[in-house]
C-alpha cells in the first residue's frame, strides 16, 4: 500500500506547482513545511544565541572572583539566557515540528489556517531582534530574571518597555500558533482517524495547544500590569499604593509552571513516536498514556505556588500545593513505564533518534526525582534559590525537552529531505552531548545541596570545583552541537543515501506513506487511514 | 467509528473564534483579578 500512495503522490506532485522561487517562497509562505522549516532554522539559530549567553555564564564561574563581565551584566546573560531558550528556541523548535508533522500525521493538506500561521511565525523575528536590541539600550537588558518579579523587574533602564512589548509579541505569537493546532486537530483529520487513533505526537501537541491557549494570556495579563504600573500609575503589584508583590508572583506561576509542561508534552510525544519504531512493537498503553498526558494539563494549573514556598503561605496551602506536586509523579510514571513496557523483549536497535529517545527517558527521569525533592516544603526551604533548582530543571529542559527534540529532528530529517543523515556523526553526537550534558548539569546538585544560591557571578571558594567540571561541560555539551548542524547541513545538502518513503523499519504513521522528501503538497484528497498505519 | 471528513470553513472560522475568545477571557480576566485583588 505505502509504495502504491508514494507513487500516486509522485505522479501527484509533478503536475501540481511547485514552490514559488526566491525570497517570496519563505516571505509569503502558507505551506506547513515551509512554516515548519522556517520554525526549525529560527530556532536553531536562538539556541545558538541562548547557547552563546549559557558559555559566557559558565565562562564567568569557571573560577571564583569576577573574571570577564560585571555583574550587573551577568544578571543580564542569566535573564536573556532563559527568555531566549524558552520562547525563542524550545517553543519554536516544538511548532516548527508541529508545523511539519501535525498535517502530515493527521492526513491533512496544510494547517487550518495557513495565512495566521505565517503571521504567527513572523512576529517571532520582529519580537527577538527586539529583546537582543535591548543589551544595547541605556542600563542594558532586563536583568531580574526571566521572571520578572516586582519591584525588581521595574528597577531597569530603558529595556523594560521594549522587553515587556516582546514578550507580548511572543505570546501573540503562541496562542495564534496554538488556535491554528486546535483547529487543524478537531477539523481537519483524515476520515476514520478517529481522536483516539491519533499518533502521540498530534495528542501532546493538542494538549499543549490547549496549555498555550490558557496561560500565555495569563503572562500578557501580568506584564500588561507591570507596564501600567510603571507608566500609568497603576499599584497592581507595588505595595506602597496598596498592591500586593506577591500577587505577581501567583499570576506568573500560574502560567509559569504550565509553561514547563508546554515545553515537555510535545516531547512526550516524540519519544512515543520514537520508542515503539525502534523497538518494533506497538506503544504500551497508547490510551494510558492520553490519559496520563492529559492527567499531567490538568494538574499543571493546580501546582502553581509550589514555586513561591518561601515567600510564605498558610500551612493548608503548603500541604496543597505540595501534595498536588508530588501527584504529577503518577501520571508520569505511568509514562515512564509504558515506555519502558514498550522496549521490553522488543528487536530493539539503536539509531541515533532511538539513542537520544533512551537518553530523554533516564536522564528527564533523574529532572523529575529531583523535581519531587523541591516539592517537599521544609526541604525546598533548603534547596530555594540554589544551584539544585537550577540542576533540576535543566535536566528537565535539556536532556529533556532539547534531548527529543534532537531525537524528532533525526527521526523525521530523512522525511524533510529525502537524504539520510551522517548516522557515524549522529551517534558521536549522541554520546559527547550526553556525556558532556551530564558533566554540566550533574555536579550543580552538588553545589546546590552545599548551599552555593543561584544567578550569582562569584562564590566562595568551597565551590570552585564542581563549577569548573560544570564549565568544561558546558564547553563540551557547546562544541558538540557543532556535529548537530554539520549532520543537518549535510542532509540538507543532500549528501548521504537516498532515503525511502518508510525510512525505518516498518514505522506506524501516515507520513511514511507519502515520498521522502515529503512533496510540497500533500493529502490533497484525504488519505485511508489503514491498518496499516493506525495507531490502535 | 467513522467520523466526518475535513470540515467546512465556517466550522474552521468558529472553532479558530471561540478559542481567541478563550484568551481573550484568560487576558482580561487575569487582569480583572489584578484590579480586584491589587
Amino acid at each position: 500500500m505505502t509504495t502504491a500512495v508514494a507513487d500516486a503522490h509522485l505522479a501527484h506532485d509533478a503536475e501540481h506547482h511547485g514552490p514559488p522561487a526566491g525570497w517570496r517562497r519563505w516571505v509569503f509562505s502558507t505551506n506547513h513545511k515551509d512554516i515548519g522549516t522556517m520554525y526549525l532554522v529560527f530556532s536553531l539559530l536562538m539556541f545558538m544565541i541562548g547557547g552563546a549567553l549559557a558559555l559566557a555564564i559558565r565562562a564567568e564561574l569557571f573560577s571564583p572572583g569576577l573574571q570577564f563581565v560585571e555583574p550587573h551584566f551577568f544578571n543580564q546573560l542569566t535573564t536573556m539566557h532563559a527568555l531566549i531558550m524558552i520562547f525563542g528556541a524550545v517553543m519554536p523548535a516544538m511548532v516548527g515540528l508541529a508545523n511539519w508533522m501535525i498535517p502530515l500525521q493527521i492526513g491533512a493538506p496544510d494547517m487550518a489556517l495557513p495565512r495566521m500561521n505565517n503571521l504567527s511565525f513572523w512576529i517571532l523575528p520582529f519580537a527577538f531582534t527586539l529583546l537582543l536590541s535591548t543589551f544595547f539600550m541605556d542600563g542594558g537588558a532586563a536583568a531580574g530574571g526571566w521572571t520578572m518579579y516586582p519591584p525588581l523587574a521595574l528597577q531597569a533602564g530603558d529595556s523594560f518597555p521594549f522587553t515587556i512589548f516582546s514578550i507580548h509579541l511572543m505570546g501573540m505569537s503562541s496562542i495564534m500558533g496554538a488556535i491554528n493546532v486546535i483547529v487543524t486537530i478537531l477539523n481537519m483529520r483524515a476520515p476514520d482517524m478517529t481522536l483516539l487513533k491519533m499518533p502521540m505526537f498530534v495528542w501532546g501537541w493538542l494538549i499543549t495547544a490547549y496549555l498555550l491557549l490558557a496561560v500565555m494570556p495569563v503572562l500578557a495579563g501580568a506584564v500588561t500590569m507591570l507596564l501600567t504600573d510603571q507608566f500609568f500609575g497603576t499599584s497592581f503589584f507595588l505595595a506602597a499604593g496598596g498592591g500586593d508583590p506577591v500577587m505577581y508572583q501567583h499570576i506568573f506561576w500560574f502560567f509559569g509552571h504550565p509553561e514547563v509542561y508546554i515545553m515537555i508534552l510535545p516531547a512526550f510525544g516524540i519519544v512515543s513516536e520514537v520508542i515503539p519504531t525502534f523497538a518494533r512493537k506497538p506503544l504500551f498503553g497508547h490510551e494510558s498514556m492520553v490519559y496520563a498526558m492529559s492527567c499531567i494539563a490538568f494538574l499543571s494549573f493546580v501546582v502553581w505556588a509550589h514555586h513561591m514556598f518561601t515567600v510564605g503561605m498558610p500551612l493548608t496551602g503548603q500541604l496543597f500545593f505540595m501534595f498536588a506536586t508530588m501527584l504529577i509523579a503518577v501520571p508520569t510514571g505511568v509514562k515512564v513505564f509504558n515506555w519502558t513496557a514498550t522496549m521490553w523483549r522488543g528487536s530493539m536497535t539503536f539509531e541515533t533518534p532511538m539513542l537520544f529517545a533512551i537518553a530523554f527517558l533516564f536522564l528527564f527521569t533523574i529532572g523529575g526525582f529531583s523535581g519531587l525533592m523541591v516539592a517537599i516544603v521544609p526541604a525546598d526551604i533548603q534547596y530555594h534559590d540554589s544551584y539544585f533548582v537550577v540542576a533540576h530543571f535543566h535536566y528537565v529542559l535539556v536532556p529533556g525537552s532539547v534531548f527529543a527534540i534532537f531525537a524528532a529532528v533525526y527521526y523525521w530529517l530523512p522525511k524533510w529531505t529525502g537524504t539520510m543523515y551522517n548516522e557515524k556523526l549522529g551517534k558521536l553526537h549522541f554520546w559527547l552531548s550526553t556525556i558532556f550534558v551530564n558533566i554540566l548539569f550533574f555536579p550543580m546538585h552538588f553545589l546546590g545541596l552545599a548551599g552555593m544560591p543561584r544567578r550569582i557571578p562569584d562564590y566562595s571558594t568551597q565551590f570552585a570545583d564542581f563549577n569548573a567540571v560544570a564549565t568544561i561541560g558546558a564547553i563540551g555539551f557547546g562544541l558538540s552541537q557543532l556535529i548537530f548542524i554539520w549532520v543537518v547541513i549535510q542532509a540538507i545538502r543532500g549528501k548521504g543515501e537516498r532515503a525511502s518513503a518508510k525510512v525505518w523499519d516498518n514505522p506506524k504513521g501516515l507520513e511514511w506513506t507519502v515520498p521522502s522528501p515529503a512533496p510540497h503538497h500533500t493529502f490533497e484528497t484525504p488519505p485511508k487511514v489503514s491498518t496499516e498505519v493506525a495507531f490502535q | 467509528m467513522t467520523e466526518e471528513p475535513r470540515s467546512s470553513p465556517r466550522r474552521i472560522r468558529r472553532t479558530a473564534l471561540i478559542l481567541a475568545a478563550i484568551a481573550l477571557a484568560f487576558y482580561f480576566g487575569f487582569i480583572l483579578i489584578g484590579v480586584l485583588g491589587g
